[in-house]
């Protein structure tokens, strides 16, 4: 076991964890932030989708032993109130079903719109590869980033 | 059908302390027609606190993303006439004795239980009223409601729920006869587009599943079992795996062997760190090669078809299907000397009650099942993974999590059956079609040589349907549609090929012949909206299908393009007839999400199976529709008085076979195997 300090949502967080476990299981089980979900553990649902330094990563894929002074951000930390506009799209255009995967998701989106605020059709698909939605709710997705990019659905 | 409440209803005053409202019933109020009816025992679905003024509402069954905790609520709050933008959905445990069946299943929570919830909403708004009037010393009569506030005209008095609740406890019960449902015209919140409960929840990360749960002094395992079933397992070495940092325990239990550890990696990392003996079992030479053999050893004479008319054969193969839900099988469970409490997403909260009780020998009173969401359900989430972790958890006398990696969830899945169907038909020499014949063959289904109910709706006069299952041990179990999902798909293939036989547009034939009015006005919206019959490019074609179950009726057409040895969806339009809409928002996303399962399946997704074990046992194998390759879905819903409809199962079964003819359209050949691949097209 080793002392990790990691920056998650703007917190500075102290545990202790071999240096291979995976960043999904430190916040989930170690943290309580349980926003993440486990879905595959192979990097391919795209259920435990945090931001690193502003970029989507599957944190399944992240040995907590690489994650330093990074900023992690979770679904836990994009607002404190649900204001985020992402947020408020999600429940106006009702986009969850089950909803497991849908943290994920909007991290994707989060880091998609940070980089392009009005994104095409193609950039879409391109930044939601590797997402899967058991539920089927890729329409409402993908008419929900319209809505929070302020474009029409 | 009755709407009004029976006398045996009745009123109970919350936790014996005179603080709140609530109601609750001994009957089976409006359930006439439940299939799941047993009989319902006290339950309160509403609650007012007189404190806070805080409506409660009870949802019983389990929300697994088909939208059951907005849509009962809705239904009560309607008669309530509630502020919906400030009630409060409490959902359930687990308790038959309590809430009656809680099966959430079979598309039957709306159509079973619609009247009985507005019931309640309507018999507590009878009381609130009567407190009122009583109050104010005026007629009930001249009392109106409205978003949680009582109101009388004539002089202004105004009450809030909150302020009557202590009042209305006191007040009878209504008789029948005093209780009325709205009439349609008067919604204000059934049919209206609502946005999901859960929803804010869901997008901050705060909502529950079960693999979310955490408590005291709770350990997580993982399990090492053997597959396929029959073989064994005997642990060589646990030295390795109790060198894993995290690793508390390796424990022999009643389904394998439990590695216990302060989280969930090391865990897993435990139990795949254990050095297994394995002794091999009679499932280990299966494959899908020799359970297709299998499947075609059962086929048995097909009816005669007529003379003099033009005779059609066909069959069709199914794979396996995983139900690959999205939350992979978790279960906590605390057992105590005396008493027991889980922890899990479930579609059966209550038979799980009863079943633990019976595993530990324990009351059923003794048991708590506590119901999180449910990351996806699609039929998987029974309870057997909630037996493994009660028996952890009563060998170690902790509380336990045990987790499932997605391999696990794969491998310990009860699949949707493989099938083989073989049709026969006939069309007459004018093209009517006048015979048909159905073989439906599955794996370890539960069908011996049995006649089936024949799906019967294109009023062929001859039609017969004989279903059989071959003797293969690789659990099945219930999947989207159950049976529908490839008894569907063979027969609107299938009747599609009469079409063509006929000599007919598979449109036309399919209204000329269908015999149910709202499946045919579905067909004719589908193809109205969907612009049947205009040209397409080259390379691209239409296909349709239709299907009538769970009380609603649906059409699809699917528009595809075959470029390059690629198979791209381009739309998909349906229409749906699910009587009495309680949330059009809901509606569609079904069936947009069942659209989703169906294109998936039909194009992409199966499970095959190789030395008794399936082959594709984690995302990058088991293929799912994604951003990318799912179209627009374009939901027309009808407008109808009629009882409402199931929605959770119903939207997929029509989708794979308006794709297998979309995919006729545009090669003139017939799929005759799913999922569709081209190469066994030309093949053919």
């Amino acid at each position: 076991m080793a002392a990790h300090e990691i920056a998650v949502n703007g917190v500075s967080r102290k545990i202790e964890a071999e240096p291979e476990m995976p960043l999904l299981w430190v916040l989930r089980d170690l943290l309580h932030l349980t926003g993440p979900k486990f879905g595959c553990g192979i990097g391919m649902c795209g259920a435990c989708t945090v931001l690193i330094d502003g970029t989507d990563q599957r944190s399944c894929q992240v040995p907590i032993s690489t994650v330093g002074s990074k900023k992690v951000v979770t679904i836990e930390g994009l607002s404190n109130d649900n204001s985020h506009p992402l947020q408020r799209a999600w429940i106006e255009h009702d986009v969850p079903q089950c909803g497991y995967c849908q943290a994920g998701q909007i991290m994707s989106a989060a880091a998609l719109l940070a980089r392009v605020p009005n994104p095409t059709d193609a950039e879409i698909n391109e930044a939601f590869q590797a997402h899967i939605c058991r539920c089927g709710t890729y329409q409402r997705i993908r008419e929900a980033i319209r809505i929070a990019a302020g474009a029409k659905p | 059908m009755r709407s009004a409440i029976t006398r045996r209803s009745f009123l109970k005053i919350v936790g014996g302390m005179g603080a709140g409202f609530a109601l609750g019933s001994f009957s089976s109020m409006g359930c006439a027609k439940a299939k799941v009816a047993k009989s319902f025992s006290p339950n309160a679905f509403v609650q007012i606190n007189p404190t806070n003024g805080l409506v409660s509402l009870t949802v019983t069954k389990s929300e697994m993303g088909q939208g059951v905790r907005t849509a009962c609520a809705m239904l009560i709050a309607e008669e309530l006439d509630a502020d919906w933008n400030s009630i409060k959905v409490v959902q359930a445990p687990g308790d038959g004795k309590v809430y009656g069946s809680q099966e959430t299943g079979g598309s039957s929570s709306i159509r079973t239980m619609h009247l009985q919830l507005r019931q309640m909403g309507a018999t507590a708004r009878h009381m609130l009223i009567a407190a009122a009037a009583k109050q104010w010393e005026v007629d009930p009569l001249e009392c109106t409601t409205e978003s949680g506030i009582v109101h009388h005209r004539d002089s202004d008095k105004k009450a809030t729920y909150g302020e009557l609740a202590s009042l209305a406890a006191t007040m009878p019960l209504p008789v029948p006869s005093q209780l009325f449902l709205k009439s349609k015209s008067k919604f204000k919140i059934l049919g209206k587009r609502t946005h999901r409960v859960d929803n804010p929840d869901v997008v901050n990360g705060s909502a529950v599943y079960g693999i979310d749960v955490q408590v005291n002094d709770m350990v997580y395992a993982a399990l090492a079992r053997p597959h396929p079933n029959g073989s064994k397992i005997e642990v060589l070495s646990e030295t390795e795996a109790r060198s894993i940092p995290g690793v508390i325990d390796v424990v022999k239990v009643a389904y394998g062997f439990a590695v216990i550890a302060s989280n969930t990696w090391a865990a897993f990392k435990g139990r795949d760190a254990l050095k297994l003996a394995r002794v091999g079992g009679p499932l280990d030479d299966l494959s899908t090669a020799k359970i297709l053999d299998a499947l075609k050893a059962q086929l048995s004479a097909h009816l005669e078809m007529p003379p003099n008319a033009k005779k059609i054969e066909a069959t069709y193969e199914f794979p396996y299907l995983a139900h690959l839900c999205m939350e992979p099988l978790n279960a906590v469970a605390n057992v105590l000397a005396d008493r027991c409490e889980v922890w899990s997403g479930t579609q059966n909260p209550d038979s799980v009650q009863t079943a633990v009780a019976k595993q530990l020998h324990m009351p059923v009173s003794a048991v708590t099942v506590h119901a999180p969401l449910l990351g996806g359900g699609f039929g998987r989430r029974g309870g057997d993974y909630i037996a493994k972790a009660v028996d952890i958890s009563k060998t170690i006398q902790r509380p336990v999590k045990l987790m499932w990696t997605r391999e696990d969830d794969i491998l310990d899945d009860a699949f949707r059956p493989m099938g083989f169907h073989s049709l026969r038909g006939a069309v007459d020499t004018t093209g009517v079609p006048v015979a048909w014949s159905h073989q439906a063959i599955e794996a370890g289904g539960r069908h011996k040589n049995e006649e089936g109910n024949p799906i019967a709706y294109y009023g062929i006069k001859d039609v017969h349907m004989r279903r059989s299952s071959a003797d293969i041990a690789i659990p099945v179990g219930s999947w989207r549609s159950t049976e529908f999902s490839t008894l569907i798909a063979a027969t609107e293939c299938f009747f599609d090929e009469m079409a063509h036989a006929a000599g007919k547009d598979p449109y036309e034939y399919r209204i000329a012949h269908v015999k149910l009015p709202r499946l045919k006005t579905v067909l004719e919206t589908a193809v109205q909206k969907a612009g049947w019959g205009t040209a397409l490019p080259n390379g691209s074609g239409r296909g349709i299908a239709c299907f009538s179950g769970y009380g609603t009726f649906i059409a699809h057409i699917v528009e595809l393009s075959v470029n390059g040895g690629n198979i791209k969806i381009d739309r998909v339009v349906c229409a749906v007839d699910c009587g009495m809409v309680v949330n059009p928002s809901g509606v569609e996303a079904l069936m947009q999400g069942a659209c989703c399962d169906g294109l998936s399946t039909a194009l992409v997704n199966e499970v095959t199976i190789a030395k008794g074990l399936p082959v594709q046992t984690n995302f990058d194998t088991q293929k799912w529709m994604t951003m990318r390759t799912m179209p627009k879905v374009d939901v027309t819903i009808i407008d109808s008085n009629e009882e409402p409809g199931g929605m959770g199962e119903s939207g997929y079964p029509s989708v794979s076979p308006a794709v297998a003819n979309a995919v006729f359209a545009v090669t003139g050949k017939r799929v005759r195997k799913f999922p569709i691949r081209l190469q066994d097209l030309a093949s053919q």
